[in-house]
């Protein structure tokens, strides 16, 4: 476009364009910017984006035990039932919690149940289909010698168990994304986990951010210095940053223990919880809720027989 | 000026695995309200001597004495000192344990044992200290390197000890919070806590300290004031110091007959500006 400018750095590039079909060393060139920007150091914690909702969900302020109990109550109530209009229901009110009243927005909350989706597919497939070696069911396809069927009573059973795989998700997703995850550790201490097993969470959560941190600035060290040119270098480099990252982990331990002990670490690991207060009013709409679903249920349930 | 002693070491050796000696025989009082610049290359046994002081590290030789009396080895002894010394440390990353800040300010608190009532008040007036009280819910991953330094002061602070050490404070830190943190630094001062400051910066050990420790290869090889240290070219020498830039210009204006021989130097850039009034 510009003609007019003959910089080095211009006439340069222009020239590589032009020759871009034939050097080899062009084409990774001409991969670089689409990569780096899948990579962008900034994004780091795009693989965590549940902890990131968590944070700052529209529920965070609600005590975080009652939001556990909550939705395990649901979770269990609806395996329990085991009904589609209460699946329906609880998938329903839960989208409605954790979007609406979360403020989760639509588009991550479909992207995050879409990861669960292959799961269930795959698992409601194998119980909708069956084969044999003759004709059988209300719908079979031939296929060389054999037969794949199905029924309408297992097509409804496989729809059945669909939903309510997803009311079930969707009952933690609520709580994942609405509690974060230093809440729920809380919660289980307060349930009377050992303390071995929450400290152990707490550690592992807070050294995962770590780790990848460490991860992220190793892969762009390397990069930057070819590290990723070709399979062959990358798997070399994959290996040397995970041994490295060994060492490194090793080694902060060690930093890590010093300071724990500057502060008077004796053996266990306390923090000081924010108390959320659970209101009147939060626990008189869980009331309600579980009413109502048991209600449905048993006007179901009489309906039918 | 600053009288009651704190903290002596007498004959402080620590040996690394074994046979490395990464402290050798220290010697050294501080006292109440001292301002303190630890300098010294890397690997001169700064760190070292802050984690001894603290008791995370007991010396291979010699003995401790906090306000005259001698640290032995029982965790009671050490705990003690660990109450009434922190360190803030270098990398904050290598310090925050807990995953919100409110949990990790109340780490140190809650070790020493106070209720939930004064943890959690001195929680909160660390945080407002440091500044950051609207960080107090957030999770520590998604905090900057200067919010996550701040963190790991408020840490200290709410312990409330008598003497803080920090390990290499501004060596990660932009200007505008180098300034925060010297901004702390004088409060703290005011509220006469004793500070120890280990720096590379000569600049700032020049402008800040009273007193500059400097160590090399473990031993404590000069014990002085600014003024007098950094005049003593054999020593920046062994140290692998250099001059702070303002010694060096008032030495300048010195040997062109500017200033007379017998001239206070100032120690920074305003003192600099009232000298150069009166000359003009």
């Amino acid at each position: 476009m510009n003609t007019m400018n003959i910089s080095p750095c211009s006439h340069r590039h222009t020239d590589s364009h032009m020759h871009s079909h034939k050097a080899p060393h062009d084409r990774s060139h001409r991969h670089k910017p689409g990569h780096s920007h899948r990579h962008k150091p900034g994004h780091s914690h795009d693989s965590l984006s549940i902890d990131q909702l968590a944070f700052q969900s529209g529920l965070s302020h609600v005590n975080p035990g009652f939001k556990v109990a909550f939705s395990v109550l649901a979770l269990i109530f609806l395996l329990a039932a085991d009904n589609l209009a209460i699946s329906l229901l609880v998938f329903a009110s839960m989208c409605y919690l954790t979007v609406i009243k979360g403020g989760v927005s639509g588009h991550s909350y479909i992207s995050l149940l879409a990861i669960p989706l292959l799961f269930a597919v795959v698992t409601v497939l194998t119980i909708a289909l069956d084969f044999s070696l003759s004709p059988a069911g209300e719908y079979h396809l031939h296929l060389f010698f054999f037969y794949v069927y199905t029924s309408r009573a297992a097509l409804w059973k496989a729809f059945c168990l669909f939903c309510k795989v997803f009311s079930a998700v969707s009952c933690m997703y609520f709580m994942s994304l609405s509690t974060p995850v230093n809440e729920i550790i809380c919660v289980l201490q307060q349930c009377r986990l050992p303390s071995l097993i929450t400290e152990l969470m707490n550690m592992i959560y807070r050294f995962i951010f770590i780790l990848l941190e460490v991860q992220q600035k190793m892969s762009i060290s390397a990069r930057s210095r070819l590290g990723y040119v070709d399979a062959r270098t990358s798997l070399r480099t994959f290996g040397s940053i995970g041994s490295n990252l060994f060492i490194v982990s090793m080694k902060r331990a060690n930093h890590y223990y010093d300071a724990l002990l500057a502060r008077c670490y004796d053996g266990q690991l306390n923090f000081l919880s924010e108390e959320k207060p659970l209101s009147r009013k939060t626990v008189l709409y869980a009331v309600l809720y579980f009413a109502a679903l048991i209600i449905l249920l048993t006007v179901l349930k009489i309906y039918y027989h | 000026m600053h009288t009651e002693e704190i903290i002596r070491t007498e004959h402080l050796s620590y040996l690394y695995d074994g046979d490395k000696a990464a402290l050798n025989d220290i010697n050294v009082s501080i006292r109440k309200g001292e301002k303190i610049a630890v300098i010294g290359s890397n690997g001169a046994g700064k760190s070292t001597f802050f984690l001894n002081l603290n008791g995370v590290l007991t010396s291979t030789e010699g003995r401790i004495f906090f306000h005259g009396k001698p640290i032995g080895r029982k965790n009671k002894d050490l705990n003690e000192l660990r109450k009434k010394v922190g360190i803030v440390f270098q990398d904050a990353d290598n310090q925050i344990i807990a995953s919100t800040v409110m949990a990790e300010v109340s780490f140190g608190p809650m070790n020493m044992g106070l209720s939930r009532e004064e943890v959690s008040r001195r929680v909160d007036e660390a945080l407002e200290y440091m500044n950051i009280s609207e960080f107090k819910s957030r999770p520590a991953h998604y905090l900057s390197g200067g919010e996550k330094k701040r963190v790991s002061i408020a840490d200290i602070i709410a312990m409330k000890p008598e003497v803080i050490i920090f390990d290499e404070p501004t060596a990660s830190l932009d200007p505008v919070n180098s300034d925060m943190f010297e901004e702390v630094l004088g409060r703290l001062e005011s509220e006469d806590t004793t500070l120890l400051v280990s720096t590379h910066d000569v600049n700032f050990a020049y402008r800040w300290a009273e007193r500059v420790l400097v160590f090399s290869n473990g031993r404590i090889i000069a014990d002085g004031s600014p003024a007098q240290i950094f005049r003593q070219e054999e020593i920046l020498k062994q140290a692998n110091l250099k001059k702070p830039i303002l010694l060096e210009v008032c030495q300048v204006l010195q040997k062109k007959g500017l200033l007379t021989g017998d001239t206070a130097f100032p120690a920074d850039i305003s003192g600099f500006e009232a000298l150069i009034q009166n000359l003009s």
